[in-house]
């Protein structure tokens, strides 16, 4: 139950969608993080759910400032108040280590939730970053086992990975598109140092190609060279301007049809 | 405001038709090149007015703008049916200079024209959408119909609910077929002719009295 309503303290699994519309139980928009590592102390966050709403007001302001600034710091900003002690240290290692990517693709996907509030928006990007925090804090929770957080975590797992899993897969299916994944890798450059494609200098594209490549755009009249033309009769047809003469850089006179002019009653 | 303008236009259209039935319709004479389509016209005005719309070629894209011979009256039956005929250059998917090269023609003048003709496919597709209450498509008999152009004015005069006529020309040439024309668009009338000699012109007029009447 990684996050945490600091309104009325309901707590939700990770990657849960319940909350990104605001709390189903007050209303509240404001959550805190709570990491795995720290769910052995999800109890006493319930139950000091006012003392950790006082506490969490200023780590999420805290957070919202560091989402907008430096999204690779985001982490330890969501993470809560109680497990600051020991879960900063874990979570700053986890964002070294999948460095700025990852915060990208986060941040990316973040901004893409259709919530309009500000509060929610950080909100929506701290739950994708418990979506792909999931490894790391795993990982850390046996490199980074407190003194009982063993044996507790395995006890708290049974129950709570199950549905945290499925609410995660369908969080991810139902939200992230493939398009938008491939548009996020495309935002992170750091995880494709050294891969930027530049366009080979040595050949530039001829005439031919570019008069190719606008032809594939602009499909009504395709020129070939001059004086050898492809018709689109159909794209001819369906278009409201009309082209009155083909010039010989490829350029159209055309007529645009009186409704695209400013209106002038005495023009037929 | 497209949209507007497109209801704006139909309604025009629809009382035109209504409340003006005297007004003449403009009934454009479609077709591929080299289909005869000057040439009927040409035959259409003289019989009718006395004067030519357009000089006629055996080079295709001889006509290359729209022509418009307007107030044709045709009496049949002891009544007059008055169009507008508008000959629209022959509708291709292709133009290609090399074609009028085997004509006699300079580079420069078959470049030209063909440019030109390229323009007048613009133009009649553009009448097409804008500005006919009907057609006569006409075909060369001799050649196939089945045609990617010919399929798709065809199909493009349907959707619009044009009256349509498809005119089988050249019937005086030997290879003429028009029952191929008659199986090609089996939904339309299809009506024999030779424009170039005059043959079966009176079913020719009967036919436009009756579908542009």
């Amino acid at each position: 139950m990684p996050h945490q309503c600091t309104n009325c303290g309901k707590t939700f699994a990770d990657g849960s969608k319940e909350m990104l519309s605001g709390c189903p139980q007050c209303g509240g928009n404001k959550f805190q993080f709570r990491p795995a590592s720290s769910v052995d102390r999800s109890a006493d966050a319930k139950t000091r759910s006012a003392d950790a709403a006082t506490g969490s007001d200023a780590i999420d302001s805290d957070a919202v400032e560091l989402d907008a600034t430096e999204p690779d710091t985001v982490e330890p900003g969501t993470t809560e108040p109680d497990a600051v002690e020991h879960a900063t240290e874990t979570d700053t290692t986890s964002s070294e280590t999948t460095g700025g990517a990852r915060a990208a693709v986060r941040d990316w996907v973040g901004l893409r939730r259709d919530d309009p509030s500000p509060a929610s928006e950080s909100d929506g990007a701290a739950s994708d970053a418990e979506t792909s925090d999931t490894e790391p804090a795993s990982e850390t929770r046996t490199v980074d086992t407190g003194p009982d957080a063993g044996s507790n975590t395995d006890s708290l797992d049974g129950p709570t990975d199950g549905p945290e899993d499925r609410a995660q897969a369908s969080a991810r299916s139902d939200v992230v598109s493939p398009e938008e994944l491939s548009a996020a890798r495309r935002t992170a450059p750091p995880e494709t140092d050294g891969r930027v494609i530049e366009p080979k200098s040595d050949d530039r594209p001829d005439l031919a190609q570019l008069r190719e490549e606008l032809n594939d755009q602009f499909e009504s009249i395709k020129i070939l060279s001059p004086g050898q033309y492809e018709l689109n009769l159909m794209e001819l047809y369906d278009r409201e301007e009309y082209i009155i003469s083909l010039q010989e850089d490829g350029r159209y006179v055309i007529e645009v049809p009186d409704a695209w002019r400013s209106h002038d009653p005495d023009e037929d | 405001m497209g949209l507007l303008t497109d209801i704006k236009d139909s309604i025009t259209r629809v009382t035109e038709r209504l409340f003006s039935a005297s007004e003449p319709k403009r009934i454009g004479i479609y077709g591929p090149p080299n289909a005869g389509k000057t040439t009927l016209a040409n035959r259409i005005a003289r019989d009718w007015t006395g004067d030519a719309v357009g000089p006629e070629s055996h080079v295709p894209h001889e006509t290359r703008r729209a022509r418009r011979k307007e107030n044709v009256s045709i009496e049949r039956n002891g009544r007059t049916v008055t169009i507008d005929i508008v000959d629209t250059p022959g509708v291709t998917t292709k133009v290609d200079y090399k074609e009028f090269l085997e004509h006699d023609m300079e580079k420069d003048d078959a470049v030209r024209r063909s440019r030109e003709a390229t323009e007048g496919v613009a133009e009649a597709m553009h009448w097409l959408r804008e500005d006919v209450d009907g057609v006569i498509y006409v075909l060369d008999s001799t050649t196939d119909p089945f045609t990617q152009v010919n399929t798709m004015l065809i199909g493009i005069i349907e959707s619009r609910d044009l009256p349509v006529l498809i005119f089988a020309n050249k019937i005086d040439l030997e290879e003429s077929n028009v029952q191929r024309i008659a199986n090609a668009f089996p939904q339309h009338e299809t009506v024999p002719l030779s424009a170039l000699e005059g043959e079966n012109m009176d079913e020719v007029y009967d036919k436009i009295a009756e579908y542009f009447g």
